[in-house]
């Protein structure tokens, strides 16, 4: 006889990130469907925990920069500190990001924006702007081409144009699926 | 001549050495793009002619008129014709001694759209530089 749903549910959700055994001897089509789902959520849960590992981690170092560079003139040279409404503004680009795009590195402006780097190679890099307006400048440079942008930013949704420059920019692999 | 002994032109084959202030304007293997980013006060960038000196003179230039209390991380290490090959200028502006403007950043009257200019003109400076630690 099968598990009951309820117990296979409950014993994923508290085994975290592992994809919870199953010891029922059951070979019946309702039990082999019961286990692919279990599988399905408890690998789902493994994904949603890395990712939000990741993300949480870049938005730390986001908490830190501001924090470093909280005074002004911390370039020695008459800096703002780091605004915070640059410093949401980053937090959101970080969380809107989709899966397939790496974090970025974090640089502080000395007119309190927050610069998210992209570098691939001395060659390859995209920067972005979080300032204090949903209008995000960003450029790139791609061996021998090279441009700079504006684009809008909805606080949810990383424009695409952005997007596209960032996976032919820094990531190759992409660039190979494309042409293939 | 200038006071330090310098021509009053900084020449192409030039050295100059823009002082890292912040711990995020470098990772492990070299300068970020911000590190170039001009002063919003007047507009230029603050760097030094360091020549060939070697690298205690460079530290010793940072400790004496850049650091002043805070800590230098390191510099990041140009030629002025790499700042020239993006549109931009060097100019000597001493006092302190050795001390030179990069000078000419792109202006756009949308302050998006000259931010987005200036970046990249400063990636291109972080590409063409060397990353020195103290």
């Amino acid at each position: 006889m099968s598990e009951p749903v309820s117990l296979n549910l409950a014993r994923a959700g508290s085994e975290g990130l592992f994809v919870a055994p199953h010891h029922g001897t059951a070979v019946s089509g309702e039990a082999a469907a019961i286990r692919k789902s279990e599988r399905a959520v408890a690998e789902s849960r493994e994904r949603s925990i890395a990712l939000f590992g990741s993300k949480a981690s870049a938005i730390s170092e986001i908490r830190e920069l501001v924090s470093e560079h909280a005074g002004p003139g911390w370039d020695g040279d008459g800096a703002e500190p780091i605004s915070p409404l640059a410093a949401q503004l980053a937090v959101d680009l970080i969380r809107a990001l989709p899966n397939d795009i790496p974090m970025p590195e974090f640089a502080p402006e000395p007119d309190g924006s927050i610069s998210l780097d992209w570098i691939q190679s001395r060659s390859s890099m995209v920067s972005i702007s979080a300032g204090e307006t949903d209008r995000l400048a960003y450029a790139w440079l791609d061996g021998t081409d090279r441009g700079h942008a504006v684009a809008r930013f909805d606080g949810e949704r990383v424009p695409p144009r952005i997007l596209d420059t960032i996976r032919q920019t820094v990531m190759p692999s992409n660039v190979a699926i494309r042409v293939a | 001549m200038l006071p330090s002994g310098l021509p009053d032109i900084v020449s192409g084959e030039e050295d100059l050495a823009r002082f890292l202030r912040s711990s995020g304007h470098f990772n492990t293997t070299m300068v970020k793009p911000a590190a170039f980013a001009p002063n919003p006060k007047n507009q230029q960038t603050s760097v030094f002619r360091h020549g060939d000196a070697p690298l205690d003179g460079l530290v010793r230039l940072a400790e004496e008129y850049v650091a002043l209390g805070g800590t230098v991380y390191g510099a990041a290490i140009c030629k002025a014709s790499s700042v020239r090959a993006e549109n931009l200028d060097v100019v000597a502006a001493e006092p302190p001694p050795r001390h030179a403007d990069i000078a000419g950043w792109p202006f756009n009257a949308d302050p998006e759209l000259q931010k987005a200019a200036r970046k990249e003109r400063m990636l291109r400076l972080a590409a063409s530089s060397t990353l020195v630690l103290f």
